[in-house]
């Protein structure tokens, strides 16, 4: 049984083709910058649509001309500013929901066959210009459905407007209560809530021999990073682990040093960093260089994207994370298939081994298709009545939204870095893939 | 034992500061320009860096000199093409100016590099010195003194040398300048092309010791400003007095107070100082 999982995993990292887990085309060092600078954030959605791939799920594809209209859907995205990178991969999740869904003959609206086509504006991951831009894609260039952009705090400044004009977001990449708590109508989130990110990490740690005795939570200042600390800091509570360092810092730092020592001061033995890429990384490289050791480091965003391990290499080992899907999953459904299914077209598209940004996203296109289709009607009132209604398993696990539009059932899966692109999902424990590597050894003996 | 500690870990941090203010002060002082592009700047010297450390394994440190010289000529072509035709108007102008370059620079840097994010790990990147529980990273360590090198040769160059003598003399007199021979667009190029050389010797240190992307930079304009005006305006060993200070006290208050509040303390202590010194630390007021 583990061995197939295993197996599984191997084959989704080696792109399916050669048996040789260690070397995804697209992260050897040699042809990543080429690779990556061809569909980097400003890449022009147009090239990459053309030159996009089949759908790699059961075939049937109908022939692609045949449409009766075009479906015009808009996504505020952060393509540029420190949130450039998650926002790329989200990009890339919608995309390939798109060109999957448009080469099986695009959306089918009472027997109606919709291309799906999405309009973009790079909001520069600022709240104020998400919200600026999802009026002007509802105002200007009239989409009739929205999607999310990248974030909490973007997220849930666009959601007020799509909210103050009736107008449909499915939301792929906001995952803070906050966003759901104000009795919104429209909008609806696909993700497993922030709360919920590190207590899996948590409850991963305290399995564990020696158990941890002291953690300390670093936390970025923004809404979902603080309720992800929020989360982590009640988990350890309800566990008796005590918090011996809780503060937040500024998203855009670049310098930690003295809060590290700090935390080197406090005897804290594990850490919890809650925050970005940018961020995370700052955090790793200042942990390492001021030697402070912990038996384990869990950090929310980061170690998920290949860019972790690129930037960190072997540094990047031990490390904890929590994250929404993973390709080894074993779910399935409609539209793009199984995790299996979607992890082999989105290698195929874009050279890459997908993580759950792009699944996010690509989920969130899904939840909408599925919520047009069976309401077999572009109205508004009536597509938002049945994606309220909906309860569907998907190649991203189940979903199905609770009363305030947010996925609550589906858990969070805790992976731990084992070696280049080597996440390896360990909790929960059903779920896992590997064992443990527990506790890391301190810098020195590295 | 562990105040000291902070205090190492903020002129560590102020070494950065002092390099990327350096720049920023020669050419405000000098040409009465705030180069919105400096961070841009700062960013393409740490993109020398990396690119060099990972196709040719070119030691970080060592190419410091090419991104220099890289950038020198950049700052010289842009002085010569761009701004030497706005140089007197008024600063407005020159701030929309610098404001669009910074925007091209850093928008040709996504198409070429890509947004991820890079890091030059050396086999020393993680190293430190452990002087009786005191924590001192090396390559910060390198930085600082790198960056003290930086500052002492700026200011020697303008001190002791005919050419250094001749920018001085162009910021406190411009007609005197002109009236006695020196050739002004000459040393207005000189100028800029030497602030984009310190930018691009930043932008290398920088890429040692942190991450980088194409938008990183623009995290290190406003860190000039401040460092500037902190250490008095055009003056460049104010720049370094400026960045250790800036380090320090961002240092101290994430320490005491609480990472989150390390900028806004930051921030009130420039205020501070415009308050009770408004011509910064070492800023001296100059007849204009």
């Amino acid at each position: 049984m583990s061995l197939g999982v295993v197996a599984l995993f191997l084959a989704a990292c080696g792109g399916g083709a050669a048996p040789t887990p260690s070397a995804p085309t697209a992260s050897t060092p040699a042809s990543k910058p080429a690779a990556s600078g061809a569909d980097s954030a400003s890449a022009k959605p147009a090239a990459s649509g053309a030159a996009s791939a089949k759908p790699a799920a059961s075939g049937s594809a109908v022939a692609a001309a045949s449409f009766d209209g075009t479906l015009l859907i808009g996504a505020p995205m952060s393509l540029t500013g420190s949130l450039n990178n998650e926002g790329r991969l989200a990009k890339q999740g919608y995309d390939l929901w798109a060109d999957v869904a448009n080469s099986k003959g695009g959306i089918n609206v009472g027997g109606k066959r919709y291309k799906v086509e999405i309009k973009y504006y790079d909001d520069q991951s600022k709240q104020d210009q998400a919200a600026l831009l999802t009026e002007k894609l509802i105002t200007q260039d009239k989409v009739q459905f929205l999607l999310g952009p990248y974030g909490t705090a973007s997220t849930f400044a666009a959601t007020a407007v799509a909210e103050k004009n009736k107008m449909l977001m499915v939301v792929g990449n906001g995952a803070a209560n906050s966003i759901y708590d104000r009795g919104f109508k429209y909008t609806f989130g696909i993700l497993s809530p922030g709360v919920k990110y590190m207590t899996g990490v948590e409850e991963a740690w305290l399995a564990q021999n020696p158990r941890p005795e002291k953690l300390a939570i670093m936390a970025a200042n923004d809404a979902f990073s603080l309720e992800v600390a929020q989360g982590a800091k009640d988990g350890a509570d309800k566990n008796k682990l005590p918090v011996v360092y809780n503060q937040s810092y500024p998203p855009d730092t670049k310098d930690l040093s003295s809060a590290l020592n700090q935390v080197k001061a406090s005897g804290a033995d594990v850490l919890i960093g809650s925050g970005h890429l940018e961020d995370s990384l700052v955090l790793m490289k200042q942990v390492k260089s001021l030697g402070v050791n912990f038996k384990g480091i869990g950090l929310s965003v980061g170690p998920s994207t290949p860019e972790f391990y690129n930037a960190l290499g072997k540094d990047a080992d031990y490390v904890f994370s929590g994250v929404q899907w993973v390709p080894e999953q074993k779910s399935t459904g409609p539209i793009l298939g199984s995790a299996q299914d979607y992890t082999d077209a989105f290698n195929k598209k874009f050279n890459e081994v997908p993580e759950y940004h792009s699944a996010d996203g690509a989920a969130a296109g899904v939840a909408l298709q599925l919520a047009i289709e069976k309401a077999g009607s572009l109205d508004m009132e009536k597509v938002r009545a049945t994606l309220a209604a909906l309860d569907q398993d998907t190649f991203y696990g189940r979903i199905k939204f609770d009363g305030r539009g947010f996925n609550v059932d589906k858990p969070m899966i805790e992976i731990q870095i084992q070696g280049k692109d080597k996440l390896i999902p360990v909790w929960p424990e059903k779920d896992a893939a590997g064992k443990i590597m527990w506790p890391a050894p301190t810098w020195d003996k590295r | 034992m562990q105040i000291l500690q902070f205090v190492i870990d903020g002129l560590l941090l102020g070494g950065v500061y002092a390099a990327v203010g350096v720049g920023f002060a020669l050419v405000w002082g000098i040409m009465n320009i705030i180069n919105l592009a400096h961070g841009a700047m700062i960013m393409l010297g740490a993109y020398v860096t990396f690119w060099l450390f990972k196709l040719a394994g070119v030691d970080p440190f060592a190419s410091i000199p090419v991104a220099m010289a890289m950038l020198f000529i950049l700052g010289w072509l842009i002085q010569r093409y761009l701004i030497n035709y706005v140089v007197r108007a008024p600063m407005l102008i020159t701030f929309l100016m610098t404001f669009g370059l910074e925007l091209l620079i850093v928008d040709l840097s996504l198409n070429f590099f890509s947004a991820d994010n890079r890091s030059v790990q050396t086999f020393y990147s993680g190293a430190r010195l452990d002087l009786g529980g005191l924590a001192i990273p090396l390559v910060h360590l390198y930085t600082l003194m790198v960056a003290l090198v930086l500052v002492t040769l700026l200011q020697l160059f303008l001190v002791r040398t005919r050419i250094g003598n001749a920018i001085q003399a162009t910021s406190m007199d411009l007609d005197a300048a002109r009236l006695v021979g020196i050739k002004i667009s000459r040393v207005y190029a000189l100028t800029f092309a030497i602030s984009a050389a310190a930018a691009g010797a930043a932008g290398s240190l920088i890429s040692v010791n942190y991450s980088i992307n194409p938008t990183a930079g623009a995290f290190y304009t406003p860190i000039a400003f401040v460092v500037c005006v902190l250490g008095g305006l055009g003056s460049i060993s104010g720049a370094l007095v400026g960045g250790l200070m800036f380090g320090v006290v961002q240092s101290m208050s994430q320490a005491y107070i609480g990472p989150a509040y390390q900028n806004a303390i930051a921030f009130a202590l420039l205020i501070l100082v415009l308050l009770v010194r408004p011509t910064g630390i070492l800023g001296v007021k100059t007849a204009t």
